[in-house]
């Protein structure tokens, strides 16, 4: 209850705020406000089709914003789950190909390979951070840009499929899809495996040794290191697990969405995920309501480009804006707290 | 919560003026009102001409030279430059006007912090203050340092500065003071010529009453649970090298030192965060109770229970394979409060809505809970009042008497006599003295910590 | 020989290109970092910086409005990050995501509102020729910062409120307003890298144009040390490998593998160098 008040003065606000000045801004741009909105409300909630588009998105930021949670929880900055995100399709789209296997193992084989691919870019930012001292805000930023540079040239030489049109790797066998939720949609298992995820993490984060230790390592990195936590390996494991989760995120996208991977895979999720987080106040299961929220804005924002002419774009300055006017929020309830109990 | 009501101070030119309380009594927070950095919410403060402010932590910026922190904010110009040379000529003229000797290029984070003091103290004096408040000015000074500065102080208000120092040192306060006063709870509630009053006096009105006893000791065993060989640690200034010594079951062996010659990196490379040469061994369990609750020792936005198992979430009884027992973690946490008088309203809430003191409990009755074989104390009793102080002393003692080892450092010489059964006195990151219970000379213990022969 | 010499020149002006833009970015951040507010939106500030240029130079038909132009909504964001930095103490890599999300997503946005075209805008009056002068005026940048720094009461102040700014509040000034100030001008030098991009060097604004240059000046500044001079000298390495890169296209080494270069660089000296550099004591802590 307590954690519901918090949310409505902080995150639920900063969106009320967010939205007033989305609309101030396309009064400004010359587009009704109420034209814009509902577009937006009607394309991404209008229908069943439009739903489950919604929560396609919704899945797509999800794991990022999962991962980041679980990094930003252990007081890692991870920037770099668009990164994580792109290799963990990469390896799913690279071996898919050459899988020939029943359904059910082709499809654990391409998750878990999307996990191991996210893991070890994550892993790279943890490991130099614990070995060298590196910033893991420019490490991951500079490892996000490899990583696109890195599966440009992957899926245009030695990863390209034999039929394939583009720069793409080949179709994945149909036994290596993810079952698909609601026929004639591209909504898949996906949503019910992030959703999962985001319990498992929560239980982890209260209930396990490791949940406890990273908290500790997070919220006082000086007291965890002089109780018997391991600063160095805690590093790279949280940075390992984080991107296994977002790389996880990227394997379903190849699995459930694309069938292939290309570097269409992510228009930025990595990065809109880092606001989904923190929306939520770094809270597993309040992530999947506000990844709802900015799945509304992704897929309502493809829609409103289509019937509004306000371009997608614009949902950007939407989700900037509710992070910094909820960065804000955040100082100004804080502020008020430390008055009510002086 | 209010740190201070109704407080009512005049100072006059040419006095040097004691204002003294237990820590947390309001004696910073009244020091920070009458210069500007906390705005009183009721009341005024009157002052004739500028007032400047020593801190306890030197508020210094370590990484310029001696004359940029002096002359920050009042730099000379020359055009659009600061006229370095005008600026190093000011910082000489000051020095030598106050007989305060300092090499205006070197940079302030490799001075030591004696040096460190009188940078801060030349800066306040560039303002040519008419009143100087001085917070808790000699906590990181050696004896012989103390004597230097209360020397240069007097001389300050020869010339007609009106001087308050807040402290919590009674005989300095008896050796250089004129007048007294005395917080309690956030009041003034006594005002004394210091003619006339004696350290007894002031610390029964400090305190509102006769002060706690400490636990009666027992005997010692002779096994060692903890010893040091050639031992060295850490890097520059605060390191310690060619350490070699060792605590027996059921004795307090108390460093004595001057904060910043070597006991941190003693204290961090027993807790296992600093790496280190020589011998270390320490048997059986081990307690540590570090220097800073805040940062090194609670997860503040934690629950009590969250922090009673801290440094113990691996140990049998606190988890069952992978998982926390929540259950046994709340017994743990429910035994730490009540044995160690942690008031809280329940063992929800968050570490920091605790005062300093229940923070401090807590912190110390984990550390002890489960009777370690060995436990480090470093400054256990710092920044809280002197109840929680006793129960902190008297739980270390009754430890010791069941048999505990129990390394002390502290920068309280008081502590370390009253607790002590051994001494060893650090300078410099070398032992430099080592006193059995019966031999203890507090004299020589403070010739020995300012570097002197003792 | 002429030929190789002629060659040689153009390959110097090729990187002095490419570093300029990059320079702009870093000593900004730098100079933001100095005073102790660390600025992820580099790369919104520059793109914002870009965006204006084009429109104010479309508006206008004078390029050089539109650079000023750049360097003001540059500064603007810049403004942005150190309120919200200073007044409201938000964490400030959340505030700079947060700026760069507004700034690129604004400017996509723009594109399609002024210019009714998606992408890219149309051609609009650049620098032409003329542009070799903003190169110069990113050196005459550096040094006015090292001057500036190192030199003037300013500088100092600036240089005490990155490492304690209770030192500067003690000494009678406002380290807010300090840090507002420096971190204003910071993003109005990433606004006028931007401009450099976009009418400068080119004479459009495309999405993406900005292509991670404010993340990489985030890496100069701590290969720089934190210094102008040092900031600057990292740019140019970083403009080097640019620069190399163009020019080896269609050679045997695959360009994507020749773009991720300078970021696989900065990652590699990022390990390298860190530990033996120091960034400013209160660097990102809130005052």
């Amino acid at each position: 209850m307590k954690r519901a008040r918090r949310l409505i003065s902080g995150p639920i606000g900063a969106i009320v705020l967010a939205i007033v000045l989305a609309g101030i801004a396309m009064l400004i741009a010359g587009v009704s406000p109420i034209d814009g909105f509902s577009a937006l409300f009607f394309g991404a909630l209008g229908g069943k089709s439009q739903i489950a588009e919604t929560l396609v998105q919704t899945t797509a930021l999800l794991f990022p914003a999962l991962g980041i949670c679980l990094a930003f929880r252990a007081g890692l900055f991870n920037i770099g789950a668009e990164g994580q995100l792109i290799v963990g399709g990469l390896a799913a789209g690279g071996i898919g190909e050459h899988l020939h296997a029943p359904a059910f193992i082709s499809i654990v084989v391409l998750l878990i390979a999307g996990c191991i691919g996210g893991g070890l870019w994550g892993a790279i930012a943890g490991a130099m951070k614990a070995r060298f001292g590196a910033n893991e805000i420019i490490s991951t930023l500079m490892l996000n840009f490899i990583a696109i540079y890195l599966a440009n040239y992957l899926v245009s030489g030695a990863l390209r499929g034999g039929g394939a049109s583009g720069a793409e790797t080949a179709t994945l066998p149909t036994n290596a899809w993810l079952p698909v939720l609601i026929p004639d949609t591209r909504l898949t298992i996906a949503i019910l495996i992030a959703i999962a995820a985001a319990i498992a993490l929560r239980f982890i984060f209260q209930r396990t040794v490791f949940g406890y230790e990273l908290r500790a390592s997070g919220d006082a990195p000086q007291a965890a290191r002089r109780n018997g936590v391991n600063m160095a390996r805690m590093t790279i494991l949280a940075m390992m697990v984080s991107g296994a989760i977002a790389g996880l995120g990227g394997a379903t996208i190849v699995t459930g969405i694309l069938h292939r991977f290309n570097t269409a895979l992510s228009p930025g999720y990595g990065y809109t995920a880092i606001a989904v987080a923190l929306v939520a106040d770094l809270d597993p299961l309040w992530i999947c309501v506000a990844a709802f929220g900015f799945g509304i804005l992704e897929a309502g924002g493809l829609a409103m480009q289509a019937s509004a002419q306000v371009p997608k774009d614009a949902i950007h300055v939407i989700e900037g804006l509710i992070i910094l006017v909820l960065a804000a929020r955040r100082y100004v309830t804080s502020a008020s707290e430390r008055e009510a109990t002086q | 919560m209010v740190a201070v009501a109704d407080a009512s101070l005049e100072l006059y030119p040419g006095e040097i003026h004691a204002l003294v309380g237990e820590n947390g009594a309001g004696k910073s927070t009244l020091a920070n009102i009458a210069f500007g950095t906390v705005r009183p919410d009721e009341g005024t403060i009157d002052a004739i001409g500028t007032v400047g402010l020593v801190h306890q932590h030197f508020e210094l910026v370590g990484r310029l030279r001696v004359w940029q922190n002096i002359m920050l904010g009042r730099e000379p110009r020359k055009g659009f430059t600061i006229d370095v040379a005008a600026a190093k000529a000011r910082v000489v003229e000051l020095a030598c006007d106050n007989q305060l000797e300092i090499d205006p290029d070197a940079y302030v984070e490799y001075l030591p912090i004696g040096i460190q003091q009188r940078v801060e103290l030349l800066r306040e004096l560039e303002r040519d203050p008419k009143v100087l408040l001085l917070d808790e000015p000699t906590a990181a000074l050696a004896p012989a340092e103390i004597d230097a500065f209360f020397a240069t102080i007097t001389r300050l208000a020869a010339r007609g500065t009106a001087v308050l120092i807040v402290t919590h040192k009674l005989q300095e306060v008896i050796n250089f003071s004129q007048r007294i006063s005395v917080m309690r709870h956030g009041r003034i509630i006594a005002h004394m010529a210091t003619e006339a009053t004696t350290v007894d006096a002031i610390a029964r009105e400090m305190v509102g009453g006769e002060l706690p006893r400490i636990a009666a000791r027992s005997t010692t065993e002779p096994s060692a649970c903890f010893a040091a060989e050639e031992f060295g640690a850490g890097v520059g200034s605060g390191r310690i090298e060619q350490a070699s010594f060792e605590v027996h079951g059921g004795e307090i062996v108390g460093i004595a030192g001057v904060e910043g010659n070597g006991q941190s990196a003693l204290a961090d490379a027993i807790a296992g965060v600093l790496p280190y040469s020589g011998k270390l061994s320490i048997s059986g369990t081990r307690g540590i109770i570090p220097q800073d609750r805040l940062k090194e020792a609670l997860v503040l936005n934690w629950s009590i229970v969250e922090n009673a198992i801290l440094g113990r979430q691996r140990n049998p009884g606190v988890h069952r394979g992978i998982l926390l027992d929540h259950r046994a973690a709340r017994a743990d946490a429910q035994s730490i409060v009540e044995r160690f008088d942690v008031r809280a309203a329940s063992l929800d809430v968050a570490a920091k809505t605790l005062s300093g003191g229940n923070q401090q409990k807590l912190v110390v009755g984990r550390a002890l809970h489960g009777e370690p074989r060995f436990v480090l104390a470093y400054q256990p009793t710092r920044g809280i009042d002197v109840g929680a102080a006793a129960l902190v002393q008297s739980r270390l003692v009754e430890a010791r008497n069941r048999g505990a080892a129990i390394l002390l450092i502290s920068f309280e010489l008081d502590e370390i006599l009253t607790i002590a059964d051994r001494v060893l006195v650090l300078y410099r990151g070398r032992i430099v003295g080592r006193f059995e219970r019966s031999a203890i000379d507090r004299s020589a213990i403070g010739r020995l910590m300012a570097g002197a022969p003792a | 020989m002429n030929g190789s010499l002629g060659m040689l020149a153009a390959f110097a002006l090729l990187t002095l290109t490419k570093s300029t833009p990059i320079m702009y970015a870093a000593l900004g951040g730098m100079l933001g970092e100095r005073a102790g507010i660390i600025n992820i939106g580099l790369e919104g500030m520059m793109a914002a910086g870009a965006f204006t240029a084009v429109v104010v130079s479309n508006l206008t038909g004078n390029p050089l409005l539109g650079v000023l132009s750049g360097i003001i909504v540059g500064g603007f964001f810049g403004f942005v990050l150190g309120y919200a930095a200073t007044a409201f103490k938000v964490d400030q890599i959340v505030a700079g995501v947060g700026i760069n999300l507004i700034c690129t997503g604004g400017a996509a946005f723009g594109l399609v509102l002024l210019f009714n075209q998606p992408g890219a805008s149309p051609q609009v009056p650049g620098l032409g020729g003329n542009y070799w002068w903003l190169i110069v005026l990113a050196f005459l940048c550096a040094i006015a910062l090292h001057y500036g720094l190192y030199r003037t009461p300013w500088g100092l102040r600036v240089q005490a409120c990155g490492e304690n700014p209770r030192a500067v509040k003690d000494a009678g000034l406002n380290p807010l307003s300090l840090r507002l100030l420096a971190v204003t001008m910071g993003g109005a030098l990433a606004g006028l890298g931007g401009a450099f991009l976009s009418v400068g060097e080119l004479n459009l604004y495309s999405d993406g144009m900005t292509a991670g240059r404010g993340f990489i000046a985030l890496a100069a500044i701590i290969f720089g040390r934190w210094t102008p001079f040092g900031s600057a000298g990292a740019a140019i390495v970083f403009g080097f490998l640019e620069a190399l890169q163009f020019s080896l296209q269609g050679g045997s080494i695959p360009s994507e593998l020749m773009q991720a270069l300078p970021y696989l660089a900065a990652l590699i000296a990022l390990a390298g160098l860190t530990g033996r550099v120091r960034a400013p004591a209160a660097d990102g802590v809130p005052y």
